[in-house]
């Protein structure tokens, strides 16, 4: 086969095919989809893991898998990259609809060979088809991210010869466009994965292309890198306010169970893991409250001048430089 | 007729005995180019006891860094490179590197060799020796070297730039009970010293600055100076601006009496480029500037500390960048003048 004829492969055949072996393999019908009900009993249970992989002393010696798959219910699952794949140790998700998969960041690794993101996504995704009657090929498979940080969308390259997969593009444009906004911030829209509803609108602040997502059936509230366990690196003070009323707004109209980040990087005691550190032994669990998200929001109130504040739940870096941490030189002395 | 080779072993080698021409190797040899200084070696071809090296030398030894440093993996948790890389600097000295990938501070130790005993400085940032197997690195160098040299015991002396240096300390526990082996004890304030290995005196400077308990080594027979965390290629947390100048300007006072060929510190934070450095907690660093600093950095480091004492900031030169009483995260966009401002791929 020389690459012309690979050319005149459609792209679909691999998938196709093994679909088709599958079926003469079973020598039965093709499955059934049954349709899921996201919209009763809500908000839909589900758990986080006690302790998140994250990291060793020794990056070399680290046994643990490149990604953690953790499913929180049976349609959605939160994954993590590792620590020592990455020290930014960012959080995906992966929400199930009964038409299409709505996957949220995408690590902060490029090469699958590196860091095999696609496979694992694949992988769950198969696993999900197999027990709801589908078959993968036919669910379409949403790539989105937070915002255009790269330790949000490095992985999105694995996914570039995926059938049946859009994605959003690299620009503020291409990711407004993506969700058909055309009053970004303001402008909330819903995704409907099939049945399963995702409010997305603007929360800019750590950046200006920034998106905040909001889960009917789960109902969680991931607000990416503009709130999160950790130190939120606030560039734009004003906008991060005004997104910061928005989802007051948010919370004050629609139920929350958890507000979600893309990152841990503080202690259950509160310390500060520095950024860039690849073992965090004591850390804090990703998921928030809605009421660290209210206290976040009276601390900011009386926040006058650039600097780092403590809330009790995150670090405010209003307008430090990104990368910022509260360490000092422990081997200083008079 | 052949021409029967020369008897390197009877003329030219100093043995246990003492005899011999007072150079090590064969300078002389008709093989040798037009000018050619000793070799270094000292091995006879048929040793029959101990073999005793001459340190005396008129230059600096010679040595040589001929490796490229590991520095780690873009994925840390693939790396396979070894766990320590030992580098042969010359017959009696090998200089050893922490995996990155295993600290990421992967700071650099030092094995000196003289004819009574072995002096390792530094003993790395990682205590488990199954991430970090220095003592066993420290006695398979030894080993060898006693081998070749038809020594039955070395005794080995261990001393550190600084006792505090949790980049440098930690591996000391692994020497916990090994036969033989003297800990140095902390120096007091402004004590001097030496370290005789054997015919090879190592100098004790104390340098305090960067760390209370600072020290800095000086080995005579290489003429390099072991500056630890004092002065080296990379981010220079300045613990105390009044110690840091007045150590450099002891290291500088050092440098015009003494033959210094290279400076050669802790750790590699700066990049190939200059000015540029590394992030902490880095561990792939691809583009590293070279270990080595030669001795004329050391004024450059003086004027630097001059300029940042009394003050809380950080100041970037080429070759090092200086921090003090800020944190090690400060970042500045002062980029010294006519120096090329590169920023080198990142890779992800």
């Amino acid at each position: 086969m020389n690459r012309r004829t690979f050319i005149k492969v459609p792209l679909a055949l691999p998938f196709a095919a093994a679909a088709a072996d599958a079926d003469a393999a079973d020598d039965g019908p093709p499955p059934v989809a049954v349709q899921i009900d996201f919209t009763s009993h809500l908000p839909a249970p589900g758990t986080f893991p006690a302790r998140w992989i994250c990291g060793s002393p020794s990056c070399m010696d680290n046994q643990d898998p490149p990604v953690q798959v953790h499913w929180y219910n049976e349609h959605t699952v939160f994954m993590r990259q590792n620590k020592a794949y990455s020290y930014e140790a960012p959080f995906m998700h992966l929400y199930f609809g009964n038409e299409r998969i709505l996957m949220l960041d995408q690590g902060f690794t490029t090469l699958r060979t590196d860091w095999p993101l696609r496979d694992v996504v694949d992988d769950c995704i198969a696993k999900w088809c197999a027990r709801h009657g589908r078959r993968p090929e036919d669910m379409e498979l949403l790539m989105a991210f937070s915002h255009l940080h790269s330790d949000h969308y490095a992985a999105l390259a694995q996914f570039t010869d995926r059938p049946n997969t859009r994605y959003m593009g690299l620009t503020h444009e291409e990711m407004v466009g993506f969700w058909g906004m055309t009053g970004y911030p303001e402008e909330r829209v819903t995704l409907d994965l099939g049945g399963r509803n995702i409010l997305i609108w603007g929360s800019p602040g750590h950046v200006i292309s920034e998106f905040a997502y909001y889960d009917t059936y789960t109902q969680i509230l991931f607000t990416g890198d503009m709130f999160y366990q950790g130190r939120c690196y606030i560039t734009y003070w004003d906008k991060w306010f005004d997104s910061m009323k928005r989802l007051m707004d948010f919370v004050d109209t629609h139920p929350v169970t958890h507000v979600v980040g893309c990152h841990v990087e503080i202690s259950r005691t509160g310390e500060d893991y520095p950024y860039g550190v690849t073992y965090q032994p004591d850390e804090a669990p990703m998921q928030l409250t809605v009421a660290d998200l209210r206290h976040a929001f009276e601390v900011a109130k009386t926040i006058t001048k650039p600097g780092i504040y403590f809330t009790g739940a995150v670090f405010l870096c209003n307008q430090t430089r990104g990368t910022t941490t509260i360490d000092k030189n422990p081997y200083a002395y008079v | 007729m052949p021409q029967s080779p020369p008897n390197l072993a009877t003329t030219q080698f100093l043995d246990s005995t003492g005899q011999g021409t007072g150079n090590n190797g064969a300078p002389d040899q008709p093989y040798n180019p037009p000018g050619a200084k000793h070799t270094d070696s000292c091995l006879p071809l048929h040793a029959t006891g101990e073999v005793v090296h001459n340190y005396a030398t008129a230059e600096p030894a010679p040595g040589t860094i001929a490796f490229r440093w590991i520095h780690g993996s873009n994925v840390a948790a693939l790396n396979r490179d070894p766990r320590i890389q030992a580098v042969q600097y010359n017959e009696d000295t090998c200089i050893l590197r922490q995996n990155v990938c295993v600290n990421w501070q992967a700071p650099f130790t030092y094995l000196l060799l003289g004819n009574k005993g072995a002096l390792l400085i530094d003993t790395g940032a990682t205590a488990e020796p199954a991430y970090y197997p220095l003592r066993e690195t420290v006695d398979r160098v030894i080993a060898r070297w006693a081998k070749m040299r038809r020594r039955q015991q070395v005794p080995l002396t261990i001393a550190m730039t600084s006792g505090e240096n949790r980049a440098q300390n930690q591996g000391l526990a692994q020497f916990a009970g090994r036969p033989d082996t003297v800990i140095a004890t902390r120096p007091r304030a402004g004590m001097t010293g030496q370290i005789d290995l054997g015919d090879r005196i190592i100098d004790v400077i104390p340098t305090p600055g960067a760390h209370k308990d600072g020290i800095t080594f000086y080995d005579r027979y290489n003429d390099i100076l072991h500056t630890g965390d004092l002065l080296y290629p990379g981010k220079i947390n300045i613990g105390n601006d009044r110690d840091y100048v007045a150590s450099l300007e002891r290291l500088k006072q050092w440098r015009d009496t003494h033959s210094v060929k290279w400076v050669l510190g802790g750790h590699i934070e700066m990049e190939y480029s200059p000015g540029k450095a590394y992030p902490r907690f880095a561990t792939y660093k691809p583009y590293e500037r070279l270990l080595q600093m030669t001795p004329d950095l050391i004024d450059d480091a003086l004027a630097s500390a001059r300029q940042v004492a009394g003050k809380q900031t950080m100041l970037i030169r080429p070759d090092f960048i200086l921090m003090n009483g800020v944190s090690p995260d400060e970042r500045t966009r002062v980029f010294p003048a006519g120096v090329p401002n590169i920023a080198s791929p990142r890779p992800y």
